[in-house]
């Protein structure tokens, strides 16, 4: 009779996939599955892990977990999802296939060379966040040592939260020198920002006129004074950079921060340019192209020229209701690893549990498969093989090249940031490693203490917060780190996301810092 | 040598990696709690396993003793009967009562791994450290929280 030991366990080392750090650890393997991860002090990381990499373990092994094909809540047959979507494969320039993350490089190409054996046309990401728009400086490889050997570094966003394991090489190399200087360009004042030599505080959602300014571009004395910024300190701040021997700019963007993704990605392309330094960029995971933007299949299902939906990866529509709202009318079928409601979905398997690459800030990193799929849960190239068995051959998309507009751009976007504001406040999106996936905490508002003596709102009250697109609870977190008119709050809950606003620009779906009424809740 | 974690607040980046580390080894339950000190410094606080250790002395079942061979001061979860005494009495508020399991929790420095506390492995910016006496002596702390520069504090 085979006898249980607890005390024995094994570690499998693997990469942990949720964010482009790439951080190396251990999986804890006891007779009963995961118990645990271990932290084995190599790699980049050195073992060290953020609060997302702790919590490995559980989100494998997450309570809501799929294990079969769900539709309309029900659970359906694998046989009878594969017999629907072959249908509709029939026509296949009435399908889109979007992908987001939570795929490997090999799972993505092979999803490319099945499209394009099948005759889809439209593929697109549905990684609806503005890092996704990062991918493009991910070809570059970066290092540490781009950080040791800077003079000054321009910070976008908050890195601390959003990416701790870049916070000791950060602390370690402003700490070395007095000389070395590190700016921080932000909206509200977060961990990374308390620790700035110089924090450039912008007004909501304005970053991008910050990094035009930047950059040289000359956007008018009003645009200017719009971001917060004088033109001064932005002159002084630009050619500090342009003169620093060696410079670097970490960015780190959240979701619905900034007015204008696509502007802020191209203020950063254009200070790259203008500064000559490398841009290091941090994204929680590397979203994938495909041949168009999402914002010209939202357009194409408007007009129902596409009505069968599938999408890969793991995010969409679940996370974003408001844009599945838009999509009432198409049949969507997207993989998920855990249970979701209202689309047919289907199990997936988590990179963890995958073999393959993945796109890191540091370059490619290998996935050994450190544990085989959840009960039920398939891979995307095992789920492309019920459609179209034996397809080995691999491509890519590249998702047309976006124009933009600086002027117009400008102008829209210094219009958004006058807007006078009376009744409502500005809610942004922001990211926080300890809030993933509601495994460690609930996101609290962080709302300005002004705000509050306003509203009648005191600490850990529950709030509502209400937009034009819905309504949720929160509970209150009073912090001077934000100013008064704008609140903050962690966008990784669908219930969360689903009150932000979007828009389409240069057909890239944007979420925006969105107006919103709140109010205490007895 | 007994060990003991040790802060360095000029390097503390207020990520919580050190709370997640603890709260998903032991069950959802961290024993380490990160505290927001004045909206400027962040600061994880756990179990200083004290010399003259006020919980031990108001526990009255006796459920809390110190380990002779490491030093350490270890809760019986067998014998805690939930009184919160402890969590009154301890002077750096670490010690948490949670009403669902109804004993008390606090750090026993993972006295299960031998590598040591998880908190400290985990601390993604290496503001916490596990350290003996002497090495303490060596090492120069930094405290954030004192004054604002803290390029000025580590080499005052």
């Amino acid at each position: 009779m085979k006898t249980i030991d607890r005390s024995y366990t094994t570690t499998k080392k693997t990469v942990c996939p949720f964010c482009s750090f790439g951080c190396e650890f251990g999986l804890v393997f006891n007779d009963f599955g995961v118990s645990g991860v271990e932290y084995l002090r190599e790699g980049n990381s050195e073992g060290r892990l953020c609060p997302r990499g702790s919590a490995a373990a559980a989100y494998l092994n997450h309570p809501k977990r799929l294990s079969m094909p769900l539709k309309d809540g029900r659970v359906v047959e694998w046989a009878k999802v594969v017999k629907d979507i072959k249908k509709a494969l029939e026509k296949p320039k009435s399908v889109a296939v979007t992908f987001d993350r939570n795929i490997t490089i090999e799972e993505y190409r092979a999803l490319a060379a099945f499209c394009k054996k099948v005759g889809i046309e439209h593929t697109a990401s549905t990684y609806c966040e503005p890092e996704a728009l990062l991918r493009r400086f991910l070809e570059t490889p970066s290092t540490l040592t781009d950080i040791e050997n800077a003079e000054m570094i321009i910070v976008v966003g908050d890195p601390f939260n959003q990416t701790p394991m870049i916070s000791k090489s950060l602390i370690n190399w402003k700490l070395k020198s007095r000389k070395n200087r590190l700016v921080v360009i932000d909206s509200i004042r977060t961990h990374t920002a308390h620790f700035a030599s110089d924090f450039c505080q912008v007004r909501a959602g304005t970053e991008a006129l910050a990094l035009l300014g930047l950059a040289g571009e000359s956007i008018g004395t009003d645009d200017a004074a719009v971001s917060g910024l004088t033109r001064e300190r932005i002159a002084e701040l630009s050619s500090s950079f342009k003169a620093a021997r060696k410079g670097l700019i970490i960015v780190c963007l959240s979701f619905a921060h900034c007015f204008d993704p696509v502007l802020l990605i191209e203020g950063l392309t254009r200070l790259q340019q203008h500064s000559g330094k490398k841009v290091m960029p941090f994204v929680e995971f590397a979203g994938f192209d495909g041949s168009h933007h999402f914002g010209s299949v939202i357009e194409l299902a408007k007009k129902k020229r596409i009505k069968h939906l599938l999408n890969f990866g793991e995010l969409f529509p679940f996370y974003y209701p408001q844009l599945g709202r838009t999509l009432k009318g198409v049949n969507i079928y997207a993989t998920s690893p855990v249970r979701q409601n209202g689309y047919v979905t289907l199990p997936v398997a988590l990179n963890l549990e995958k073999q393959g690459s993945l796109l890191t800030t540091f370059g490619k990193k290998k996935l050994e498969q450190a544990i085989t799929p959840a009960s039920g849960a398939r891979t995307v190239t095992d789920i492309i093989d019920y459609f179209s068995a034996g397809s080995t051959k691999e491509a890519e998309f590249s998702a047309p090249s976006i124009t933009v507009d600086v002027k117009t751009q400008v102008a829209s976007l210094a219009e958004k940031a006058r807007v006078a504001k009376k009744k409502t406040v500005t809610l942004l999106g922001e990211k926080i490693a300890y809030d993933f996936l509601g495994l460690l905490e609930a996101p609290m508002l962080k709302v300005n203490p002004a705000d509050a003596d306003k509203l009648g709102i005191r600490q850990s009250d529950t709030i509502a917060v209400k937009s034009k697109h819905g309504e949720t609870d929160l509970k209150a977190r009073l912090t001077h780190d934000t100013v008064p008119g704008v609140a903050v709050v962690p966008a990784e809950d669908p219930d969360v996301r689903g009150i932000f606003d979007y828009e389409i620009v240069n057909d890239v779906v944007c979420f925006i810092p969105t107006e919103v009424q709140l109010w205490r809740k007895e | 040598m007994a060990k003991r974690i040790v802060l360095d607040l000029d390097l503390c980046c207020g990520c919580r990696s050190c709370e997640a580390a603890c709260k998903a080894a032991f069950k959802g339950e961290a024993r380490i709690r990160h505290g927001d000190i004045t909206g400027q410094a962040y600061l994880p606080l756990a179990c200083k396993h004290c010399k003259e250790a006020l919980c031990m002395a108001a526990c009255p079942v006796d459920a809390i003793t110190r380990d002779e061979e490491t030093g350490l001061v270890v809760r019986s979860s067998f014998i805690c009967i939930g009184c919160q005494s402890c969590a009154f009495a301890c002077p750096f508020g670490v010690i948490d009562a949670p009403l669902v399991r109804h004993v008390s929790q606090k750090c026993n420095l993972c006295v299960d791994r031998k590598e040591g506390p998880r908190c400290v492995d985990a601390c993604s910016s290496g503001a916490l450290q596990y350290l003996t006496d002497e090495e303490i002596e060596l090492h120069e702390i930094g405290m954030r929280m004192v004054s604002k520069d803290a390029f000025m504090r580590r080499k005052a």
